[in-house]
């Protein structure tokens, strides 16, 4: 699904992003990226996602070589990827029904199959009674459930997310989490990068663990917090 | 998404756009307006100039002065001789007399001039109508006119082409001037709409990078600026033409009976309109993709708010 060859990523101001690192990271797999601040965690999802090219090495996505993608051809690989910040990153301006929508606009789905693809998705994170309101009306978790329904409303192999829960409280951030697992267990490779510790020793799952940006560790860690999957998504999120 | 959905997509957003920035988007579509304004009134009136020359042109003659002295038989042959030319469609002997009293009615108050002269001041001429579709080259024509002069019959040759190709060397001067001055308005119109669009773009650096984020293209994230940049080029072009015909029916309808009606008789053709609004369109398209050049609008999927470190 994943692999690194060798990849660096050097910043112009000679700081190193990524140094060497070489993995794997099978599809369908739940995977924690940690690491102190600066140690290349948001560079190793950049590079996933085109939004930064290796200074050398190789990333092969589903098989294809990203790291030469040309530039025009990067739109395609993003819409099989959904991404998800510690910002949330939503249009404040925009109703949680806009800021999910835009990937089906462009796509050209009737406002009929939006509003139907919108619904279940949102249901998916327990928000589809929010469907009217403008982000700044929702709590932190809610935008951030947004913001997870924003990157999956097409669907995608690959669920980057770059410390979703870094702007949430530890009852809000388990719950995000229970959802990442939620995601996964539906056959959704997820990249959860998050430098709480505590929020991986309870859930377990393999652990990359960057360091100075050299990867410092890969381990899998027994967890006692399991997916949710089966439960109601509206009933995990306390929803009725 | 095909490319009807885009068109639709693209309108819809630009039009969105515009009404949210309604204040900056009047500022483009007012310069637009300013510079096609100028140019169709430069247009009008040296089409105008030019219709009229046209008329004159038809009507042109040439007056061929005869010498006092000259006699009855000399002016005879010289008619003569002009009769035989191909291009002469007519050629009419004007007496001393007869110019005398076509002076006296153009110019009543200068009549007496032409009192206490024993013989007329006023020779008497030969004036030639041309036959513009037997025309020779102008330098045959020339050439021809200048042998007239060498006649020893004729005193003067006064040719009206003298005068209307002086007219018409002013209205190519009209047309330069209001293609220059046309063109430096249209490059600062280009110019405020290419700032406008960009500051579209900057105010909505968050919808882009969310738009590249989920995997849209290029074309759809500048497609509707690029139409929002011709949609107020368009605005400038028709606001523009309906002050132009609201001027041109105002100057019909007050100076009618003055020179003034002469340069603004006809109003500006189909295609001339079609063209100012081209132009205006063109402009905005222009200024919008000078706006989001690259290095303008970036590549990033992030605005620098949204920078987030390891």
């Amino acid at each position: 699904m994943i692999e690194l060859f060798s990849v660096t990523k050097r910043y112009p101001g000679g700081q190193v992003g990524l140094d060497e690192v070489t993995l794997k990271i099978e599809a369908g797999q739940m995977v924690f990226l940690t690491g102190p601040s600066g140690a290349g965690k948001s560079t190793f999802l950049k590079l996933i996602y085109c939004e930064e090219v290796p200074s050398s090495g190789s990333i092969l996505v589903n098989g294809r070589n990203v790291s030469s993608l040309p530039r025009r051809k990067v739109p395609y690989l993003r819409r099989t990827i959904g991404v998800v910040f510690q910002s949330f990153r939503l249009i404040p301006r925009k109703t949680v029904f806009e800021n999910i929508c835009y990937l089906p606009r462009i796509l050209g789905l009737s406002g009929q199959e939006q509003r139907q693809l919108a619904y279940e998705t949102l249901r998916r994170v327990g928000l589809a009674h929010r469907m009217k309101a403008f982000p700044l009306q929702l709590s932190g978790g809610e935008q951030q459930r947004v913001a997870i329904a924003r990157a999956l409303m097409n669907q995608p192999e690959i669920l980057l997310a770059d410390e979703p829960t870094g702007n949430l409280d530890p009852e809000l951030s388990e719950e995000i989490l229970r959802l990442f697992l939620e995601i996964n267990g539906q056959g959704t490779t997820v990249i959860f990068a998050t430098h709480d510790r505590d929020l991986i020793q309870r859930v377990g799952r393999r652990v990359l663990t960057l360091e100075g940006g050299q990867l410092a560790s890969d381990k899998v860690l027994p967890g006692k917090l399991v997916d949710t999957s089966d439960d109601d998504s509206e009933k995990s999120a306390g929803v009725e | 998404m095909n490319l009807s959905q885009a068109i639709v997509y693209f309108l819809r957003e630009a039009f969105s756009s515009l009404v949210r920035s309604w204040k900056v988007s009047l500022v483009a579509i007012t310069t637009i307006t300013m510079s096609l304004f100028l140019s169709g009134v430069f247009l009008l009136v040296s089409s105008n100039l030019r219709q009229l020359i046209e008329g004159w042109e038809e009507e042109a003659k040439l007056v061929i002065y005869i010498e006092p002295d000259a006699t009855t038989g000399e002016a005879e042959r010289l008619q003569s001789h002009l009769r035989d030319a191909a291009w002469t469609s007519d050629v009419r002997h004007v007496t001393a007399e007869e110019a005398g009293v076509r002076f006296r009615k153009a110019f009543p108050s200068l009549g007496e001039l032409l009192e206490g002269w024993s013989k007329s001041p006023i020779p008497s001429s030969l004036e030639v109508l041309l036959d513009r579709n037997t025309l020779p080259a102008p330098d045959q024509l020339d050439s021809w006119l200048d042998q007239l002069r060498q006649d020893s019959a004729v005193s003067v040759v006064d040719d009206d082409r003298d005068w209307l190709r002086q007219l018409e060397a002013v209205v190519y001067a009209i047309e330069a001037l209001g293609m220059v001055l046309g063109a430096l308005l249209l490059v600062t119109a280009v110019f405020t709409i290419s700032s406008v669009i960009r500051l579209t773009a900057y105010l909505y650096r968050d919808e882009i990078a969310v738009m590249r984020l989920v995997g849209a293209t290029e074309f759809f994230i500048r497609g509707p600026f690029y139409v929002e940049g011709v949609l107020q080029g368009l605005a400038g072009g028709i606001v523009a033409i309906v002050f132009l015909a609201a001027g041109h029916a105002l100057l019909m309808e007050r100076y009618a009976d003055s020179a003034l009606s002469l340069l603004t008789v006809k109003f500006l053709s189909l295609s001339e309109l079609l063209a100012l609004m081209a132009l205006g369109s063109l402009a905005g398209l222009v200024g919008a993709i000078a706006s989001l050049r690259r290095e303008s609008l970036g590549q990033t999927a992030e605005t620098p708010e949204w920078q987030e470190e390891d």
